[in-house]
C-alpha cells in the first residue's frame, strides 16, 4: 500500500495524469463537436397571417385618401393619408365653366389583408371665401353623377338629404379589388347662373336697382368619406359599427 | 382590513378581464375620406367706348378685370331722315337674324373688342343751325354658356330668377 501511495505521489505520475487530463479534456471538445454536427433539428418555417384592415379612396383611378392598417409595423400602427379632391378637375390656365361635365370617378379599393363591406357617404355643398356653408344655396346645382343601383350602389334612402347621398356596396370587397364607379362626372348646373337678388334704393328721387348673383364667389364642395368594416360577422359588426341593420347573405349585401 | 384587501383585488381582476372583453366585442373598421371644390365667379361689368369723326361713329366695348366671360352685341338708332351703314375691320362683328351686329370673340375679362364703324349717310351738305344729330348705339352682354362638352355658346333668351332684398332711402 505504501508502494501504491510513493508511485502515485511521484512526479512523474502527477505529469501523466496531468497529460491524460488535458487529452480527456480535448477528446471531449471534440466529441461534442462532433456530435453537434451529428444532429440538427429539422427545419419548420411558421406564417403568421394578419388580419389588417384598409381602405382606400381613389379619384379617376388614383389614390386620393387611404387609411391602412400595419401590423407589421414595430408600434402596430396605421397608414393614413388624406388628399383633396377635384385638384386635377380644372386644366391649368382655365376657368371652371358651369355647364360642362367634367370626368370625377370615384370608386373604392380594399387596400387591407381582409374581405370587407363598404359604404361611401357623399357630401354637396356651398361655401363662402371664409369656408363657411351656405346652406341657403341649393345642394341640388352640384350636379354629380351617382351610380345606379346597376353598378352594385345601394342608395340608403333614409339617410340621405339634399345635402349628403350615402351609398352601400352590395358585394364583398375583397382583399386588393377595386368596386365599381360610385361617382361619374360633376356638372354645375346653369341654373346657379339664374338666381339673382335684387336690391332696390331711392335716393334724390332716384330709384337704383341693383342686381346681384346668388352664386357669384361661393364655392361647391364636394366630399366623399368611405367606411368599411370587417367581412367576418358583417352583420353585426356593421350594426355595431355604422348603426345600420343590413342582412348579409352569401357575401350579399341588402338593406333593411 | 384582509377582507377589504381581498375585495380590492376582486375588483382589480374583474376590471382587468372586462377590459379585455371590451376588446374581444370590437370589430375592425377603418374610413378613408377627401373633399374639394371650386368658387364660381359670376356677373359682369363692361363699358361703352364711342369716338365721333366724318360722321362715323367708333364703337368699342371693354370688360372690366374680374367679370365672367360674355357675348357682345350691338345696335344704333338716328332719325328716319338718315341711314346708318355698319362695317368692321376686323369683319368680326355681323348682323344676326336679331337685327343686331354680334361680335364673334368671347369677351374675356380685361379684353376690348375690336372697332364697330357706324356711318350716318344722307347727311346734307349743309347743316343748318339747330339741326340736331342724334345716334344712340345699344350694347347688351350674356354671360357664355356652356354645352356637356364644354363648347361654349350664346344664350340671349337666358332669364333669371329674381329675389327683392330690402333697400334704403
Amino acid at each position: 500500500m505504501k508502494k501504491v501511495r510513493e508511485f502515485l505521489a511521484s512526479p512523474a505520475v502527477t505529469l501523466a495524469a496531468f497529460a491524460a487530463a488535458v487529452v480527456l479534456l480535448l477528446t471531449a471538445s471534440i466529441g461534442g463537436a462532433r456530435a453537434a454536427l451529428a444532429y440538427y433539428s429539422e427545419t419548420y418555417s411558421t406564417r403568421v397571417q394578419m388580419y389588417d384592415i384598409g381602405v382606400t379612396l381613389q379619384e379617376n383611378g388614383k389614390s386620393v385618401s387611404w387609411r391602412n392598417y400595419d401590423a407589421n409595423a414595430a408600434d402596430g400602427s396605421w397608414d393614413d393619408s388624406t388628399g383633396i379632391l377635384l385638384s386635377q378637375m380644372v386644366p391649368e390656365g382655365e376657368n371652371f365653366k358651369i355647364g360642362k361635365k367634367y370626368t370625377e370617378e370615384l370608386n373604392v379599393k380594399n387596400t387591407g389583408t381582409i374581405g370587407q363591406y363598404v359604404r361611401v357617404s357623399v357630401y354637396r355643398y356651398w361655401m363662402d371665401a371664409d369656408g363657411n356653408k351656405l346652406p341657403q344655396l341649393s345642394p341640388e346645382f352640384i350636379g354629380l353623377d351617382l351610380a345606379g343601383e346597376d353598378s352594385g350602389w345601394l342608395v340608403d334612402e333614409a339617410a340621405s338629404t339634399p345635402e349628403r347621398t350615402v351609398l352601400y356596396y352590395n358585394k364583398l370587397l375583397e382583399s386588393g379589388s377595386e368596386s365599381p364607379l360610385f361617382a361619374n362626372s360633376l356638372t354645375v348646373s346653369p341654373r346657379a347662373a339664374e338666381e339673382v337678388t335684387q336690391e332696390s334704393t331711392t335716393q334724390d328721387g332716384y330709384t337704383t336697382i341693383r342686381t346681384t348673383y346668388d352664386y357669384n364667389g361661393a364655392q361647391f364642395h364636394v366630399e366623399a368619406k368611405v367606411d368599411a368594416v370587417q367581412e367576418h360577422n358583417a352583420q353585426d359588426a356593421i350594426w355595431s359599427a355604422w348603426g345600420r341593420k343590413v342582412t348579409v347573405n352569401n357575401g350579399s349585401l341588402s338593406l333593411d | 382590513m384582509k377582507k377589504k384587501s381581498a375585495a380590492l383585488a376582486v375588483l382589480a381582476a374583474v376590471m382587468v378581464s372586462s377590459a379585455a372583453v371590451g376588446s374581444a366585442w370590437a370589430y375592425f373598421t377603418t374610413y378613408a375620406q377627401a373633399g374639394g371644390g371650386y368658387a364660381i365667379r359670376l356677373g359682369d361689368e363692361t363699358s361703352i367706348h364711342e369716338e365721333f369723326s366724318n360722321w362715323t361713329k367708333r364703337i368699342t366695348i371693354t370688360s372690366q378685370e374680374g367679370s365672367q366671360p360674355v357675348y357682345v352685341r350691338a345696335l344704333a338708332f338716328c332719325g328716319s331722315a338718315y341711314a346708318l351703314d355698319y362695317s368692321s375691320g376686323s369683319g368680326k362683328w355681323t348682323l344676326q337674324e336679331d337685327g343686331y351686329y354680334h361680335y364673334s370673340d368671347i369677351l374675356e375679362a380685361g379684353q376690348t373688342t375690336d372697332e364697330l364703324l357706324v356711318r350716318i349717310s344722307g347727311v346734307p351738305e349743309t347743316v343748318e343751325d339747330g339741326e340736331n344729330f342724334n345716334v344712340a348705339v345699344v350694347y347688351e352682354t350674356t354671360p357664355v354658356c356652356y354645352g356637356e362638352d364644354g363648347t361654349p355658346y350664346e344664350n340671349w333668351e337666358q332669364k333669371v330668377t329674381q329675389k327683392s332684398a330690402e333697400g334704403g332711402e
